[in-house]
């Protein structure tokens, strides 16, 4: 029997924070929770207590911290910067503030007050952001990459820090989830499905058949639930990082077509774009926005993100955390396509579901 | 004999005649039998193992000398067993005692059978079992043992599905039906296989510990034949799709091939294509454990084949209105593929995996499943055999290009453009000058006086003398010097 009484769970308001917070009632409903996120929650649930503020504020982090005195925490919180900025160098600081700093205020605070487990929310950009390599079937001996995005570059430095902090009365353990999608997604899904109204769907750029990784969000949270367990028992995950997927490889192209597909829109025809024309037009559309001063909408990076292969090993987190996918993709894309559809229509736009 | 239209097929198919070509004079033999020193019987053998499979047959007589003649034998058996099973006209009351028997009559001697239909194509095998057996009788006895005991089982599996039907005409209902019938009719074939490979010392003995693996190399063929041969066996009143399946589509088994039906027919084969996909990467696994050359042939290329028909089949309307099948120009280029290594055969599965790929249609109700089940098979691929290493990232922080990956190849190409253009100036301005030098040669052999042309020249006349006198004293001057 795990003896855990107290998790603390930051960001736990959020798209991700939300499904760990559900899946660590759901398996474990004698623990209590707290959530820490900048954001009050929609819809608050009783039997949770909920802390607002700011994770870069270390004063408070400590007091909070302090305050509760978790046997757990989860540190899920941070930023991923909006596509428009996933690309530029402008938001630099201010995501290295929430992502690294962050983290560092947590650890600390952790150690303080006498934390037993951490695990933290990486991601596999710490490696696939650099984009001058292909990632097929990549496993945990593959370095993290220090010069690539912004984002992957905050996530490799939180990430050092993390499993460096890794000791006798503290374990901790960094996952590494590819991208994310699910009910609530405010990003992949919403972008995807935009896609149908701006005519875009009958574009392929590159020849279609890169191989890339997304992973359903709640499967992603049964495995923060498993590490916790394993850091809390046999501890073989403690000072590790550990890819977590969907275990299906499929084409990014693939995914967009299953999303139209819900949403009753078939593209009537396919024009493939040859990447080295779309890293062209990128680069205009860069010069372009450069000028003007707007952010990036295309850029070579968007085309070097939309025919790269990504996609990783499953295996370290079969084997450490006993992890294996609950919901399908396929699954995944009809109830998170069922999700948005309810969105859309509660917020007056039209977003009608195929009937299947 | 060569029809009109293969002539006309291959002269617009010049790539697949050429493999044609090269797998004919290239292809050595790992082993080759020696049939001057075979019996009168083990030669009558050998010609049915011709009449009854054209495609195995090759393989199997370039089998390694040891399992040449239990594997040839293994073979005939089971045809036999199973063209009793496919005749429709025998009763189910002689059926079934024979299929149950049958592993005993392999060793009667003189036993044969003539109760098959006079249409039914292998019945002459039956009919002169007589020789099998006799040769049979002659296989070591470790081999004997295993054979006889996958016909006990195959013989009974049969048994069982035959006995199933004459209560319900849809003898194979549900998903799991399938996967036993095609368990008796080839996973068990692939088990027996791999048995006789171990006792052989040919291959790797993990292997009898993965059942699933074996079975898979047999499902694997079995259920991609069975979805190609639709038609056939429509026509022939066999069923072999699961009802489970087509009753999502069809609502009558025979309404898969009226063409109204088409698009309905089209997703159930899909489904088909899917069931049956989701071998492909055992069966590479096991592949990986087969040594000795000469099996590994022997077990790659049906293997290779099937994925290779699984992609003639997906999405094709053609399967429901006739037999198709894959040319012989690309069976002679994937067989020299599947005779050389694993990483070849991989290479194989990823192009026909992509090809698949690529026919997906997102209208297709299994489009993600397929999409998946292609992705797991190239990842298992990548698994084997990756295509990168992340040493190899770790020393060379200085943007190395992956010559896998897209820029890889453009740069290779783009060299290969650029040596491609030198020889092509070389060979242009070589034929050019080879042409001037036979020219001017021809000239001086009738006498051209190019001395003379090329001192006159010097000297700045570049027009021709304006009369025939002028020029004949010039070279007057140049024969005789200037005296």
């Amino acid at each position: 029997m795990i003896m855990a009484t107290s998790v603390l769970v930051t960001g736990g308001t959020g798209f991700l924070g939300s499904a760990i917070v559900h899946a660590v009632q759901e398996q474990h409903p004698e623990w209590v929770v707290t959530v820490l996120d900048l954001n009050p929650p929609n819809v608050p649930k009783k039997s949770i207590t909920y802390k607002c503020g700011n994770i870069t504020d270390a004063v408070f982090v400590n007091t909070i911290v302090d305050g509760i005195k978790p046997d757990v925490i989860i540190h899920s919180a941070g930023l991923v910067p909006e596509l428009a900025f996933r690309y530029g160098r402008e938001q630099r600081d201010h995501v290295f503030n929430i992502n690294v700093n962050g983290t560092r205020n947590m650890l600390t605070a952790a150690k303080s007050s006498g934390v037993k487990a951490f695990v933290w929310t990486g991601s596999c950009t710490a490696i696939t952001d650099d984009m001058r390599h292909q990632y097929r079937n990549i496993d945990e001996r593959w370095p993290t990459s220090s010069r690539s995005l912004i984002y992957g570059e905050s996530k490799t430095a939180a990430e050092a820090l993390v499993l460096a902090a890794c000791d006798e009365k503290l374990a901790t353990c960094a996952l590494r989830p590819s991208v994310l999608f699910g009910p609530g997604d405010y990003q992949l899904i919403p972008s995807v499905h935009a896609c149908i109204a701006k005519g875009e769907t009958p574009f392929v750029v590159g020849d279609g058949e890169n191989l890339w990784d997304v992973t359903y969000v709640g499967n992603v949270a049964d495995a923060h639930v498993l590490a916790v367990e394993n850091l809390l028992s046999t501890r073989t995950a403690a000072g590790e990082a550990i890819f977590i997927s969907n275990e299906e490889p499929i084409p990014f192209r693939d995914f967009c077509l299953e999303v139209w597909k819900n949403f009753g829109h078939y593209p009537s025809y396919e024009v493939h774009i040859p990447v080295s024309l779309a890293s062209l037009v990128g680069y205009i559309a860069e010069l372009v926005t450069c000028v003007t001063g707007t952010p990036t909408t295309l850029s070579r990076g968007s085309v070097l993100d939309a025919c790269g292969t990504r996609y990783c090993s499953g295996g370290m987190a079969r084997k450490l955390l006993g992890y294996k996918p609950r919901v399908g993709i396929e699954e995944g894309i009809r109830i998170s396509c069922i999700d948005y559809a309810q969105r859309l229509k509660s917020s007056g736009a039209v977003g009608k579901l195929a009937h299947r | 004999m060569v029809k009109s239209t293969d002539v006309l097929y291959y002269a617009v198919h010049v790539g697949e005649l050429r493999n044609i070509i090269q797998w004919q004079t290239w292809h050595q033999p790992v082993h080759e039998r020696k049939p001057e020193q075979e019996a009168p019987s083990l030669a009558i053998c050998f010609e049915f193992l011709d009449q009854t499979s054209r495609s195995f047959s090759a393989v199997i007589q370039e089998l390694h000398p040891e399992l040449l003649v239990p594997i040839a034998l293994f073979y005939l058996i089971l045809r036999g067993l199973d063209t009793i099973e496919d005749d429709m006209t025998i009763s189910p009351d002689e059926k079934t005692p024979l299929l149950r028997e049958f592993h005993n009559y392999t060793e009667k001697e003189g036993w044969n059978y003539h109760g098959c239909d006079r249409k039914e194509k292998d019945r002459e095998l039956l009919v002169q079992f007589q020789n099998v057996t006799e040769e049979f009788r002659k296989v070591k006895p470790a081999y004997r043992e295993i054979i006889k005991d996958i016909t006990l089982k195959m013989g009974n599996g049969m048994a069982d599905f035959c006995h199933n039907a004459e209560h319900d005409v849809n003898c194979v209902n549900t998903i799991k039906d399938y996967d036993l019938y095609c368990y008796y009719v080839a996973g068990l074939v692939g088990n027996g296989l791999t048995r006789l490979f171990v006792e052989s010392g040919l291959a790797n003995p993990v292997l009898l510990e993965r059942p699933q693996l074996q079975e898979s190399m047999g499902l694997f063929l079995q259920k991609t034949n069975i979805i190609r041969d639709i038609k056939e066996d429509s026509d022939e009143k066999r069923r072999f799709w699961p009802k489970e399946i087509w009753s999502k589509y069809v609502d009558k088994f025979e309404d898969l091939c009226k063409p109204e039906n088409r698009e309905a027919a089209l997703n159930c084969s899909s489904e088909m294509v899917l069931d049956s996909l989701s071998h492909a990467d055992q069966s590479l696994f096991y592949l990986a454990g087969l040594k000795e050359q000469s099996v590994f042939n022997f077990a790659a290329i049906p293997q290779s084949m099937a994925i290779a028909t699984l992609e003639l089949v997906f999405r094709n309307p053609k399967m429901f209105e006739k037999n198709i099948k894959i040319t012989k120009g690309e069976a002679c280029r994937i067989m020299m593929q599947s005779t050389q290594n694993l990483k070849l055969v991989c290479e194989v599965f990823r192009e026909f995996t992509r090809k698949i790929h690529k026919k997906n249609t997102p209208r297709d109700p299994n489009f993600l499943k397929i999409s998946i089940a292609c992705g797991k098979i190239e990842q298992f691929i990548e698994t084997i055999y990756p295509s990168q290493d992340p040493k190899s990232i770790m020393q060379e922080p200085a943007a190395p290009i992956d010559p896998t990956s897209k820029e890889g190849k453009d740069k290779a190409a783009a060299a290969e453009a650029k040596s491609d253009l030198v020889f092509m100036l070389i060979a242009i301005f070589g034929t050019l000058f080879s042409i001037s030098c036979l020219m001017l040669g021809i000239a001086y052999a009738f006498g051209a006086r190019f001395d003379v042309a090329f001192s006159e020249l010097t000297q700045g006349k570049l027009s021709k003398p304006t009369d025939a006198g002028a020029a004949q004293s010039i070279i007057h001057k140049y024969d005789h010097g200037e005296l």
